[in-house]
């Protein structure tokens, strides 16, 4: 209970409608921080439950700008229906306190250090579950199987689509630069090193990613919000080795094999345009692409396949076992594993170009 | 209570735990003996889930130890771990059963993965615990095509699948109708009497409470407010606890008011 003693008086409006509610946090807006205010209630008649939250507002905001709020003559009705109400809730309207900035910068940090920490803990727990191929605590090859199945043969179709459209739209591009110089037959190792190199592995990858690397993250994040990892932790089973190791050992097997298909798909996208359009000789063309092309090409792209393969099936993992929340977080965590994924396996596309170029 | 000397089936000592900033428990002790059945009970939101998740690993305490038989769960790791663990079966609140998988084929995981049962062997076994809770007959089904009830029972079967000697039931009835809730506690009952299983079951259901529990444990803000035989529990004049046994929301004495609060005497 408050004490007599220097008080500015507000007067309540007989009824709490907008405009009068506006007014009053007018009033209540040109007091100085510390003063107390009583909001003098006699005119008041009645309260309803739209009335009291509007009053209740203004007494939160004007306790959030420093003031002390008082009521008083207050009508029976009024008292009624604000002596059904826990003044935490007041509290609850009062903004977060303010996080100073180098706190704020610290708990990033914190953060960051925390998901790194845990992005390497996966990894590890990953990298021990692939070492163990047989046995009780082996790998699951049931569960690989299928993942392969998931993660390589139904994207098949897609890879081999959007590849030989990429070797069809690299071959039109390079045929009208090398056209001037009568050089359209280059077109053969233009594609064909391309694909190989860099646009097979990365096209892959990120078909890959946008399939199954969301499913990962997805999988992982229901199966957190319904509890199903914490049951498997409790019976002492491990969701890496069950659900990770799968995973991510078919995505080692499989990018590799969709990545030659990949390659394929978009050298053949190559050789129509050479030969329906640029009258280019078959043999000529095939020939070509094979003098062209360097088995060390060809293995560069599928080793970066690999890697690629282990970045997206850790990210979706990751990204799958951080989700909290609800339904939305899975959401939110889905769209974080692709673009992530997508992000990483470019990075490391330019580093293992960047090495490869400089160690000749 | 266990004889002089021997280590208790499940011993709480102390344990503070929460998420975050947020403190969900805070000093709890509490322990169990073989062939009982404690039932923790206590308001939604007074950290009752969390202490069994504080008992079965899945939140570390900040302070305090939990001990299986002896063994400090958290201190353990590993094998040592996954050994405790399997002496330990946990019924979650909505079942938590693998969504992918069917109802059989849940409770067959622990069996063929923990006791190396070939596929079929560990199949027919999850086929009689799926019998023991009454599902008989429901094990070709996803969990997504049992009712609430079924799931529950389904959830028991899997948490009891490596005869666990310590069983932990997270509101094994609540949400259910009375008929159905009556059979899981019998069901519970059942268990207890076919062996010296020690059983914790955290609920807010009074005939739940009524029926099943041997000793009971109250918590209300993360402490334990009151423990003891159920009687000994009902006679404490603790407000809060008189005011769960007579389902009472808050007890008057606590309730604030925003007049009293903010009324200007002058």
């Amino acid at each position: 209970m408050a004490s007599p003693g220097s008080a500015i008086r507000v007067p309540l409006p007989a009824e709490l409608v907008d405009e009068a509610c506006r007014e009053l946090a007018r009033a209540l807006r040109r007091q100085p921080r510390g003063t107390t205010v009583v909001l003098d209630g006699r005119r008041l008649a009645a309260l309803d439950s739209l009335g009291a939250a509007r009053l209740l507002r203004s007494i939160a905001e004007a306790r959030n700008a420093g003031l002390v709020v008082r009521l008083a003559q207050l009508s029976e009705p009024a008292r009624r229906a604000l002596a059904e109400v826990d003044p935490e809730i007041l509290e609850e309207a009062a903004p977060p306190p303010r996080r100073h900035p180098l706190a704020a910068i610290g708990a990033r940090t914190l953060d960051a250090a925390e998901e790194l920490s845990a992005t390497a803990s996966l990894a590890r727990e990953t990298g021990a579950g692939l070492t163990l191929p047989f046995g009780p605590g082996g790998i699951k090859w049931e569960r690989t199987l299928q993942q392969m199945n998931i993660v390589g043969a139904s994207a098949v179709p897609i890879v081999v689509f959007i590849s030989l459209l990429v070797g069809v739209v690299l071959a039109l591009n390079g045929a009208a630069q090398l056209r001037q110089f009568g050089a359209t037959i280059f077109i053969a190792n233009l594609v064909g090193i391309s694909m190989t190199r860099e646009m097979g592995p990365l096209l892959t990858a990120v078909i890959v990613s946008g399939r199954s690397g969301s499913a990962i993250a997805a999988e992982i994040g229901t199966m957190v919000i319904s509890e199903e990892i914490d049951a498997m932790r409790t019976m002492a089973l491990s969701p890496i080795r069950f659900l990770v190791v799968p995973k991510i050992l078919a995505l080692m097997l499989m990018m590799p094999l969709l990545t030659v298909m990949s390659n394929a798909a978009g050298i053949f996208g190559g050789y129509l345009v050479g030969i329906v359009g640029l009258d280019l000789g078959s043999d000529a063309y095939l020939s070509q692409t094979v003098q062209a092309l360097l088995v060390t090409d060809v293995l560069t792209g599928l080793v970066k396949s690999v890697v690629f393969g282990i970045l997206i099936g850790l990210v979706g993992a990751r990204r799958g076992f951080a989700v909290r929340g609800g339904p939305e977080a899975v959401g939110l965590a889905t769209t974080s594993a692709v673009v992530t994924s997508i992000i990483l396996c470019i990075v490391a596309n330019a580093v293992f170009t960047a090495f490869f170029y400089y160690a000749g | 209570m266990g004889s002089a000397g021997a280590a208790r089936l499940l011993e709480v000592e102390g344990i503070e735990a929460g998420y975050g900033e947020q403190t969900v428990l805070d000093g709890v002790s509490l322990g169990v003996d073989p062939g009982e059945i404690l039932v923790v009970l206590g308001a939604t939101g007074s950290g009752k889930s969390t202490l069994l998740r504080c008992i079965v690993g899945l939140v570390p305490p900040r302070r305090g130890r939990v001990r299986i038989r002896g063994r400090d769960v958290h201190a353990a790791d590993g094998a040592e771990r996954e050994q405790i663990l399997r002496g330990v079966g946990m019924a979650f609140q909505e079942a938590a059963l693998l969504n992918s998988m069917t109802t059989v084929e849940n409770v067959a995981l622990p069996i063929a993965e923990h006791w190396g049962a070939e596929e079929e062997t560990a199949l027919m076994l999850a086929r009689m615990r799926l019998a023991r809770v009454g599902l008989a007959g429901a094990g070709r089904k996803l969990p997504s095509e049992l009712s609430g009830g079924m799931r529950k029972r389904a959830g028991i079967a899997r948490a009891i699948a490596l005869e666990p000697a310590l069983l932990l039931l997270d509101e094994p009835t609540s949400g259910l109708d009375p008929t159905t809730a009556r059979a899981i506690d019998e069901l519970i009952l059942g268990l207890r009497a076919r062996g010296d299983m020690g059983i914790v079951a955290v609920t807010h259901e009074l005939g739940s409470i009524n029926t099943i529990a041997d000793r009971a444990v109250m918590l209300a803000g993360g402490r334990v407010i009151a423990a003891g035989s159920l009687a000994e529990v009902r006679r404490q004049p603790d407000p809060r606890v008189q005011a769960f046994f007579q389902r009472a929301l808050v007890a008057g004495a606590e309730r604030r008011s925003l007049v009293d609060e903010l009324e200007w005497v002058g």
